[in-house]
């Protein structure tokens, strides 16, 4: 086969059982639903059909089926597996970090198709967004609703006053930021429901298992033609302990084409 | 009257492609007359490529001239449609920045070769190439081919670069060609 294979370390992690579980409901923010994804056989599907006759991917509706719901709990234990797994294979904080955001960009390559076709495709004239504010915004919504089933808490544009929080989140990202470099963007989620269960030991308390998450707005901001690179940070909060941001640094040629774009 | 599809990833490397004969009548011809002009030598391997290419010239001219539309023999030619489709990606490159519309109707035109094009929101992209105009069939068209996409996409198995060889998906494009092309 010429494709590319997943790394034989990663096969097991189906993703598409990862990105099933990741499109959410708007219904409730605590059950992750399953879309109709092909690999899952529902239990509430069709009257039980023999496995011979199992309707191809291209049989089922794209459209999100209130009944095919799975459990808070069930993505809880897929998740921390899915940490496990990554960690015994890793070998260090940064690594686990870039495998888990591989992870989710996988996800969000799909997520991004699948939440715009059920936006647009019934409308007359489908539209992509092409600038970047309507695409951030519509992450933090639409994304956010789409995955978590609720939109995310957020949008900070980091200024050189940024509150002391965010600048040290910024030596940390970019040790060597250089002064001339445009403040990134950041998207905050007080309280991320697919770190909720996970209590990281004091020794790595640098790792955010919201990398993934960070992968999956990778990957939408790629497809839609914004290259960056996205990273998450704990940046707790008297309030918020699980407070998390998801930090996009957007590549220059982006910014060039956005500036050329404004006039 | 002919019609080809050709689905392109991201990095534009070709996942599929369809060519479909509709039953529609086609436009009147005309043969160009740089065509019937060819030495006898293009009677080589090339001969195919170099009459449609050779159409380019007349098709100018003809429209400077006259303004009807000329058809050639060539015109079928599997190389000439493959650089016409991977020539108009230029086109469409520059057009997906300012227009926010995914379906880009006549983004490009070659001899009798309309192209139209389709662009998902992970940046793959449909290129049809068609000669008469039916802007309606081909939007409704293309928003089946992208559930079709969509589908496969969902599928674990299948990554931004694999060749899509489902010949379910093949049975399902070829169905909405006949219906709506």
């Amino acid at each position: 086969m010429s494709y590319a294979q997943p790394h034989p370390r990663f096969s097991v992690l189906s993703s598409s059982s990862l990105a099933s579980a990741e499109h959410l409901s708007t219904a409730s923010s605590t059950r992750f639903s399953l879309s109709s994804a092909p690999s899952i056989n529902t239990a509430t599907g069709a009257p039980a059909k023999s496995p011979a006759q199992r309707p191809s991917i291209y049989d089922r509706p794209l459209n999100k089926a209130r009944a095919a719901e799975v459990s808070a709990s069930a993505f809880a234990f897929l998740f921390s597996e899915v940490v496990q797994y990554t960690q015994k294979r890793v070998s260090g904080i940064n690594d686990l970090e870039r495998r888990l955001n591989t992870l989710g960009y996988r996800v969000g390559t799909r997520v991004l198709e699948l939440m715009t076709w059920r936006n647009e495709a019934s409308s007359k004239a489908p539209k992509r967004e092409i600038r970047f504010l309507p695409a951030l915004m519509s992450i933090h919504t639409q994304l956010w609703r789409a995955v978590f089933g609720r939109p995310a808490d957020a949008i900070e544009k980091s200024v050189e006053n940024a509150d002391e929080c965010a600048s040290a989140l910024l030596q940390r990202a970019q040790p060597m930021i250089l002064p001339a470099d445009p403040a990134p963007d950041m998207i905050i989620d007080n309280d991320p429901p697919i770190t909720r269960h996970i209590s990281v030991p004091r020794d790595m308390s640098q790792l955010s298992c919201s990398s993934f998450t960070a992968g999956v707005v990778e990957a939408v901001l790629d497809g839609l033609g914004f290259p960056a690179r996205v990273t998450a940070h704990n940046t707790p909060t008297d309030q918020y302990p699980a407070r998390t941001t998801i930090l996009i640094k957007l590549e220059k040629s982006v910014l060039d084409r956005e500036e050329a774009l404004k006039m | 009257m002919s019609h080809h599809l050709f689905l392109l990833s991201p990095s534009d490397t070709p996942l599929y492609n369809l060519t479909h004969y509709s039953s529609k009548p086609a436009q009147p011809t005309s043969t160009s007359p740089l065509a019937s002009n060819l030495p006898s030598w293009s009677t080589s391997a090339f001969a195919g490529t170099l009459t449609a290419l050779s159409g380019a010239t007349s098709a100018t001219q003809a429209h400077h001239v006259q303004g009807g539309t000329v058809r050639i023999g060539g015109g079928q030619d599997r190389h000439v449609i493959q650089m016409i489709a991977n020539a108009s990606l230029d086109v469409i490159e520059e057009v997906v920045r300012k227009e926010s519309i995914m379906y880009l109707k006549s983004v490009d035109k070659f001899n009798e070769w309309t192209v139209s094009a389709f662009v998902t929101p992970g940046n793959m992209k449909f290129v049809l190439l068609h000669e008469a105009r039916n802007d309606d069939g081909i939007k409704t068209f293309f928003n089946e081919v992208w559930e079709l996409y969509v589908k496969t996409m969902l599928n674990p198995f299948h990554t931004a670069h694999t060749p899509i060889r489902s010949p379910v998906f093949d049975a399902r494009v070829r169905a909405s060609a006949k219906k709506y092309l």
